[in-house]
């Protein structure tokens, strides 16, 4: 830390340099950059806007929430995108069979989602654990495996009655997450997700389970003097974060699809990522910074359509606001003890 | 005569703490003083300022009669002062011939010039009387050997004053003896040496006087006479020491065994060789060797940290006997261990001291019920167990890494001997500690003895080995020596068994 530069300083520094860099690009691709970013604004607070934001937010911050959990056990989960595909194929497998268990079947749904997610992180957490398999690498690799394989259940065993369209049958209505806000797509999994926020955060603080996650990630050598069973307990962290991100693929398809197809997670499991560094792995956080990254996934749309900004310049606005997300953290340095 | 280099009146505060109050200090060619105090005296304080790596809050530093200002450790030595940290500055994955090449950014110019570099490393180590090889890793050296390479790093500057912080406290006994041979070579060469230290055979093997250092202040000088050693204590403790407890306690049954135990190191070579032996109830047994002879996997396996290759470690506590248990059962039935690396192993540095609490107590249902934290219940046992034992901390939401690497070691033994406790394994407790400190928790050791624990001590200060164990046993190459009773045996015979396995 260098002396002299007080916390204003900081922050100034960092705001300048995070409204320039996307600003050049944007100038010399030709575009104004204060009409960008009212466009962009004035998109997501607006009236059609707010509800995409969330729409995006909610299985941001169910994966989010996952890999943060994740992280605070030194764990790298880059495959949410793979588990999000294992929940919403197992659970749209059963789907047809929870026919008429009304608000049961819903739940019976959802629950299969997570165990879908679950079950692919726990093969990662197993191959961590017993073989010493790199769970980036693994998650990576499964990610491909996923995708292939529900392209293939989709042309296959699993596609609609009609054979001509590469996507599933539908689900049974019981299993639809209602829309909550009229006109809009808005719709149930807003409480699911916030529901496991809550429970993310009691875990987090109040359990021996959050305890010993964040002491494996703290300081592994004393996880294993302290007598955990770091194996399993790899295995369960990993299994928990997989079947968030499980969950998150049943809502998308009880929410969104209310079928299988193809491209169904958009990279959700990679900004999930980022939206756990920025709460800084703190689950109260995490809807935060799900809604800034739902603002650039909605928005990015509204760009295109309105000021036919190219792709790739959304991408670099976006990586300017994770940079400086993070400097901010440089910034505003907190010394206090994890209590 | 001008002394080489004078501190006068140094104040450096941190926060509310003043770390160095009004501190003068002064130094002739060829001299060797010593600086003693407890841990928080403010010793390293003050060489750091004498370093250049600190700059005092007031005071002025001659050198040769004119007065400086040292911005860095690089304008320190430019004027003749080298610097020897505690803990050592080096890149393991990296040749020793590297490592020293790093350390002399002059020399760098973008190229690294090994072949013209060599001679100049291989004069200033022969000097030092070390066959070092040049291009082994450092991660491969024992404690010793890295320290000569921060004394040949410290020596290519051609210093006139040398200051050394804490140099001994990780030396087994022969390199010791070699480190202050070497000192006196230095003296006898016109260059003058401060000698940090907790152990006062350093200075009155070695120095010429000692300076005494109590809360930020110099209390004091001594002229190490042989007869004034209490007097020394005295100055260092700034009172009586606690007097030692000499209970015994009456040996038991057998709570440990160990039967052609063999471990391995974590590059799959044979680190405890067939070894075997017993720990009795109310019984300290010594464990000595030099450093990286299979003491350390020794404790590990006994605690349940390394896998055991062959062989069997019973525990026979409480109603079944158990055998090659893994650390989790270990902990429910009663065995403390205090290891030897604590920041590696025992706390989680960034956590508060109630996190740090609950870490070794999730299976005890007062701080734990059905998988749920009860902080208030851990705060509170945290807040009595510092103030019973001493620990200096503003309280049970410290952060860990903020306490003093003494206070540290008494919260870790404070938390690993609450509750009931069978056998304690214990790796260097006292270890790079105050006097008061080494006293207290000897004591403490000494105590649990006499209502029946079994302990087992690795320590490489022979001589607190006689103080308290009952026997003693050795370790080299992997191979176990003993337990042999201490009154039955000689140093010389110990230190035999040590370098001959």
């Amino acid at each position: 830390m260098s002396v002299g530069m007080t916390r204003l300083v900081r922050v100034g520094i960092v705001l300048i340099v995070a409204a320039l860099v996307p600003s050049l690009f944007v100038l010399t691709a030709g575009h104004n950059p204060w009409r960008v970013l009212t466009t962009l604004l004035l998109y997501a607070f607006g009236p059609q806007g707010w509800s995409e934001v969330l729409v995006h937010a909610i299985p941001l911050t169910l994966i989010g929430l996952g890999v943060a959990f994740a992280l605070r056990a030194g764990l790298f989960n880059i495959g949410a995108d793979g588990q999000l595909i294992a929940g919403a194929v197992l659970a749209v497998f059963f789907a047809p069979y929870f026919d008429g268990w009304g608000i049961a079947g819903l739940i019976a749904f959802l629950i299969l989602g997570s165990i879908g997610g679950a079950a692919l992180g726990a093969l990662v957490g197993y191959l961590r654990a017993w073989f010493g398999a790199s769970e980036i690498i693994v998650t990576i690799m499964l990610n491909y495996v996923m995708v292939q394989m529900i392209s293939y259940l989709i042309r296959g065993p699993m596609q609609e009655t009609s054979k001509f369209w590469p996507q599933s049958y539908l689900i049974p209505d019981d299993c639809i997450l209602p829309v909550i806000v009229p006109g809009t797509r808005l719709h149930a999994g807003l409480f699911v997700a916030l529901l496991m926020v809550i429970v993310g955060a009691f875990v987090q603080r109040r359990t021996v389970l959050g305890f010993e996650t964040s002491v494996l990630g703290a300081n592994p050598g004393a996880a294993t003097y302290a007598g955990f069973r770091v194996k399993i307990l790899t295995v369960i962290v990993m299994a928990i974060s997989g079947g968030l991100a499980g969950l998150a693929g049943a809502v998308e398809v009880g929410g969104i699809y209310q079928r299988l197809q193809d491209n169904m997670s958009e990279g959700f499991g990679l900004a999930a990522i980022a939206v756990a560094l920025i709460a800084r792995l703190e689950a109260a956080a995490i809807p935060l910074a799900a809604c800034l990254f739902g603002i650039f996934f909605a928005g990015s749309g509204a760009l295109q359509r309105e000021l036919a900004l190219p792709f790739p310049l959304v991408w670099i606005i976006e990586a300017s606001v994770i940079f400086a997300v993070a400097a901010l953290q440089w910034a505003l340095p907190s010394q206090k003890a994890i209590a | 005569m001008t002394p080489l280099l004078e501190a006068r009146g140094l104040n450096k505060s941190y926060g509310q703490l003043r770390a160095n109050d009004d501190v003068s200090f002064s130094i002739f060619p060829g001299e060797i003083v010593g600086i003693v105090g407890e841990n928080g005296a403010g010793k390293s304080t003050l060489v750091k300022m004498l370093g250049g790596a600190l700059a005092p809050d007031s005071g002025e530093i001659l050198i040769s009669g004119s007065a400086v200002v040292l911005h860095s450790p690089a304008d320190a030595q430019k004027a003749g002062i080298s610097l020897v940290h505690q803990h050592f500055n080096l890149i393991e994955d990296l040749t020793v011939e590297e490592n020293l090449v790093l350390g002399r950014p002059e020399l760098r110019h973008g190229i690294l010039r090994f072949k013209e570099l060599r001679p100049e490393f291989a004069s200033v180590a022969e000097d030092l009387g070390t066959h070092i090889a040049f291009d082994s890793r450092i991660s491969a050296l024992s404690v010793g050997g890295r320290q000569q390479v921060e004394l040949i790093r410290a020596l290519f500057h051609d210093p006139r004053l040398l200051i050394l912080d804490e140099p001994t406290a990780v030396l087994p006994p022969d390199e010791r003896d070699r480190l202050l041979r070497f000192i006196r070579l230095l003296k006898e060469r016109g260059t003058a040496t401060i000698l940090i230290s907790h152990k006062l055979d350093d200075l009155y093997d070695c120095c010429d006087r000692a300076v005494v250092m109590r809360a930020g202040r110099v209390v004091g000088t001594s002229a190490l006479r042989p007869d004034d050693r209490a007097e020394l204590i005295r100055l260092i403790v700034g009172a009586e020491l606690p007097s030692p407890d000499t209970r015994h306690g009456t040996p038991g049954a057998a709570l440990v065994s160990v039967q052609e135990l063999v471990v391995y190191r974590d590059n799959g070579t044979v680190a405890v060789d067939r070894g075997s032996f017993n720990l009795h109830a109310g019984e300290i047994v010594g464990l000595c060797g030099v450093e990286g002879n299979g003491q350390t996997e020794l404790l590990q396996a006994l605690a349940g940290m390394r896998p055991i290759q062959s062989g069997k470690i019973t525990y026979a506590i409480g109603n079944e006997p158990v055998t090659n248990a893994d650390t989790a059962l270990l902990r429910r039935i009663g065995v403390a261990h205090i290891p030897e690396d604590r920041l590696h192993y025992a706390v989680v540095a960034a956590f508060s001291l109630t996190l740090n609490w609950l870490l070794r107590k999730l299976g005890n249902p007062h701080f734990v019920t059905w998988g749920l934290l009860h902080r208030q219940a851990a705060a509170k046992a945290t807040a009595a167990a510092i103030k019973d034992n001493d620990v200096r901390a503003s309280g049970p939401r410290a952060r860990l890494a903020d306490l003093s690497g003494g206070n540290q070691q008494k919260f870790v033994i404070a938390r690993e001997l609450s509750g009931d406790v069978a056998v304690i394994l214990a790796g260097h407790p006292t270890r790079g500690l105050d006097i008061r400190t080494v006293v207290a928790i000897r004591n403490r050791l000494v105590a649990e003895r006499a209502e029946g624990v079994a302990i087992l001590l690795l320590s490489a200060d022979l001589a607190e080995v006689w103080d308290v164990a009952d026997r003693i046993m050795v370790m080299a190459r992997g191979r176990l020596r003993g337990p042999v009773p201490v009154a039955e045996t000689t140093l010389a015979e110990i230190g035999h068994w040590m370098t001959t396995p």
